[in-house]
């Protein structure tokens, strides 16, 4: 019953699906690492429009600090990233990964 | 070129378009088989190209529609249309509270003319995904393109990604056939069934199998369609 509940209104049980936008409090988490705000939009809007032309978003736990960039380096082909969009969907996983503070 | 996309769903689409730059070949393969009094099996493929305009804009071509029909009293080969497609995106289906986009697709063959207009609508809740489509239908067909029909028909599909190269799901089709564009034989399909789609670095392949679960005498009662993906 609690699930059919949180399937309705998915905002009652607390739980979001979209990433987090890109606020001041997030490029500081990311402890002066990835300073360029406009670097982070650039990221989430990225990784919300061209991630999905594949799968479905994953966590941002469900890989480490240090996967992270290989995994993004290996589907930047598919996905059409230039290295410098690539580096910007890493910097914004890895912020939001530094706020959350897995 | 990098990769078109994959498809979650073979009988509904979904609302996000290939990153610009992007081309990818699709082929399709869909078997339909009735076994009323008018018994018959028909396989149709589909030969597609896929590009992307722009992040929001996608342009495909259908090469060659054809298809194999057998019955009681024919069976064979046989061309039926080329068409071109756009699809233009709205809203985002992860960060807005609906993904939209709209669908117009322009079909012609020997003895066929087609337009077809879609909305839509996507919505992405972590590894699931709901889709469901609007869709209306004109079509001439016949030797000098005097039969015509109508249709309307929604269909709706839900995805659940079990790993990132697998997703499983369901799709439901609801169709609505106004012959001479009139409703007085009050013609509804519907159908359901379930979906699987497999992905790799470079292709994807997804299949649907779809039972009829009204009885509507001259329709498919079984539907089997899958789409082949790769990039090129």
């Amino acid at each position: 019953m609690v699930a059919i509940i949180c399937f309705v209104d998915l905002s009652s049980c607390g739980t979001t699906f979209a990433p987090p936008p890109v606020t001041p409090e997030l490029v500081r988490a990311g402890s002066g690492q990835y300073p360029n705000i406009a670097m982070l939009r650039e990221g989430r809007a990225l990784f919300v429009h061209r991630c999905i032309e594949c799968h479905t978003l994953p966590a941002f736990w469900r890989y480490s600090t240090e996967d992270w960039p290989k995994i993004v380096d290996s589907m930047s082909h598919r996905a059409n990233l230039k290295p410098s969009e690539r580096d910007a969907v890493v910097a914004y996983i890895l912020a939001v990964r530094a706020q959350q503070a897995f | 070129m990098s990769f078109g996309g994959v498809r979650h769903f073979t009988f509904v689409y979904e609302a996000n378009t290939s990153a610009a730059g992007s081309l990818e070949l699709e082929d399709w393969v869909t078997w339909q088989r009735g076994t009323g009094s008018g018994r018959f099996d028909q396989v149709d493929f589909r030969h597609e190209l896929e590009y992307g305009v722009t992040d929001s804009l996608q342009a495909s071509v259908y090469l060659a529609d054809w298809l194999y029909q057998s019955d009681r009293e024919h069976s064979g080969f046989a061309y039926s249309d080329t068409a071109i497609e756009l699809i233009y995106n709205l809203t985002n289906p992860v960060v807005d509270p609906v993904g939209l986009s709209v669908y117009g697709e322009l079909k012609a063959g020997d003895q066929l003319i087609e337009l077809e207009s879609k909305l839509i609508a996507q919505k992405n809740l972590g590894p699931l995904i709901l889709a469901y489509n609007a869709t209306l239908e004109s079509v001439w067909e016949g030797h000098d393109l005097d039969e015509r029909e109508g249709e309307f028909s929604q269909a709706l599909g839900v995805s659940y990604e079990i790993s990132p190269r697998v997703s499983v799901g369901l799709e439901l089709l609801h169709e609505f056939v106004f012959p001479e564009w009139r409703d007085e034989g009050k013609i509804r399909n519907f159908f359901i069934g379930p979906n699987i789609s497999y992905r790799r670095q470079n292709w994807f392949v997804t299949l649907t199998a779809l039972s009829q679960a009204t009885n509507t005498e001259d329709e498919a009662d079984f539907q089997l369609r899958t789409i082949f993906g790769i990039a090129l």
